[in-house]
């Protein structure tokens, strides 16, 4: 990876000790969109907010939260176009997995591969760390499980959490609010609760984004039809 | 104790800044403006128009060679605002993928598609030291055969939407006022409504009345879904028809 007159790191230490590298990718995730993820006790759900730069964007060609298998999903917070890069090779490598062994990719063996790719970024020469970080939600033969991957590569399991710009506030509130017994429909109340929380003006079905997973082990995103209900019941 | 700023590096390849930032990527975006040429995108209810300004800046060019417009395949259009020789590479290796898409899947390549694997390579500019971003923002126009018409703008950060109008360029933002107000309850312009709205906006938004020979007009129509550069008569109509509304 990179041309050979890149072949050495841009990530370097510093005299302290630190990547400041990846410091500053953490920066660029901590200005980008809030998102989080809830683990329920049958399910997870995790949700974004889709602010678009213009009323003139259609926002039927954005989707911000992404199938990886059928029943493995995420989202992102930060840099889109990094995010697009790390969608695609993780897809790719869910395949294979699933070539070679005929079983679909339990979700830790996914997300521990698409965190030793954002590593490798962190070290191979000529090249940046991702500027995002993922929140992944999937439901295997061990249940439901919640992710976060970070730019440096580092990886673990959440029973909720938020990234982004409201990242402090959301997870105080997640604190409160969490419980071990919780159910699906709960978590998509809490999740939205949570996003209304740092939200600047009207919350509508167009302007977040919520993905689901629940006993079917089949990961979908809802439509903004699905959302508005939801949020007249949160109302 | 951190440094300041990376070791002074981050302002000349892709690497972060203290703040979290991509100080090329920004530059590149500066890139486009300066390039001084203010482009307009509208997508009507069956039909896409984008028009961009035609400057020749000596009277002894061939102003036939001077276009920022470029067919990708004959259903795809692409208008590139920004400096022209990243242009031209854009769009080489955009008509290779369209057609290599044709070839291996063996149907027209999406509009979406396109405008996915352009962003998709601009954002391998960001993260790789070895190439810079391209100055280029691209858009691109199709009609798609489940979606209809389309329009895409793509940036070098590796930014994809689709629009229903846009703008980039010198004066993108006050362009991109001017078609929020007009576009603010979804209107569904006919053909003549899209060329004369995207027309209309760059006037406006310039404040000069354009001829003919100093706009480049693209179109794409549900009803004839080729990508069409208008004739400089064409045009003269839809200026003529702009001039007689107002």
């Amino acid at each position: 990876m990179g041309d050979s007159q890149y072949s050495f790191s841009l990530t370097t230490f510093s005299p302290s000790g630190k990547l400041v590298q990846i410091e500053h990718a953490l920066t660029a995730v901590g200005s980008g969109q809030t998102s989080l993820g809830i683990k329920a006790a049958n399910g997870v759900v995790i949700a974004t907010e889709k602010k678009l730069p213009s009323i003139l964007v259609d926002e039927t060609s954005v989707q911000k939260i992404q199938v990886l298998t059928p029943n493995i999903g995420v989202v992102y917070s930060g840099m889109g176009p990094d995010s697009r890069v790390l969608v695609r090779k993780s897809r790719k490598h869910a395949e294979q997995y699933y070539r070679l062994y005929k079983e679909p990719i339990p979700v830790t063996q996914l997300v521990r591969e698409t965190a030793t790719v954002m590593q490798e970024f962190t070290q191979s020469g000529g090249v940046r760390p991702f500027g995002v970080s993922l929140l992944v939600a999937g439901y295997d033969d061990k249940g439901p499980q919640l992710y976060q991957v970070d730019p440096s590569g580092s990886y673990f399991s959440w029973k909720a959490s938020a990234m982004g710009k409201n990242v402090s506030n959301a997870k105080t509130f997640l604190e409160k609010r969490y419980t071990e017994d919780m159910e699906l429909d709960d978590a998509v109340h809490t999740a939205i609760l949570t996003l209304k929380e740092g939200f600047e003006g009207q919350i509508s079905g167009k302007n977040i984004e919520i993905g689901v997973i629940g006993n079917d082990k089949i990961f979908r995103v809802l439509t903004s039809s699905e959302i508005e209900d939801y949020l007249q019941e949160v109302e | 104790m951190s440094r300041g700023s990376g070791g002074g590096y981050d302002r000349h390849i892709t690497i972060f800044s203290p703040e979290g930032r991509l100080y090329q990527v920004e530059y590149a975006f500066k890139a486009v403006k300066a390039a001084g040429i203010t482009s307009i995108g509208v997508r009507g209810a069956d039909s896409v128009c984008v028009v961009t300004q035609k400057k020749v800046p000596d009277k002894l060019l061939d102003q036939t060679s001077i276009t920022h417009l470029f067919p990708i395949t004959k259903y795809l259009g692409l208008l590139a605002t920004g400096m022209t020789a990243d242009a031209r590479t854009l769009v080489q290796q955009a008509r290779n993928e369209a057609a290599e898409f044709r070839f291996r899947y063996g149907y027209e390549m999406p509009v979406d598609a396109l405008a996915r694997w352009i962003a998709d390579k601009s954002q391998v500019y960001t993260q790789h030291a070895y190439m810079r971003p391209l100055g280029v923002v691209a858009m691109i126009l199709g009609i798609d055969e489940e979606k209809g018409p389309q329009l895409f703008k793509c940036d070098p950060a590796g930014h994809f939407f689709g629009h229903k109008a846009t703008s980039a360029g010198g004066k993108e933002q006050e362009a991109i006022n001017f078609l929020e107000k007009k576009m603010k309850n979804d209107p569904a312009f006919s053909y003549e409504e899209t060329v004369q709205t995207a027309i209309s906006a760059l006037q406006s938004v310039l404040q000069e009345d354009f001829k003919a020979s100093e706009i480049e007009v693209g179109v794409v129509r549900k009803e004839d879904p080729v990508f069409k550069v208008l004739s400089t008569e064409e045009i003269d109509e839809h200026l003529t028809a702009i001039s007689e509304r107002d």
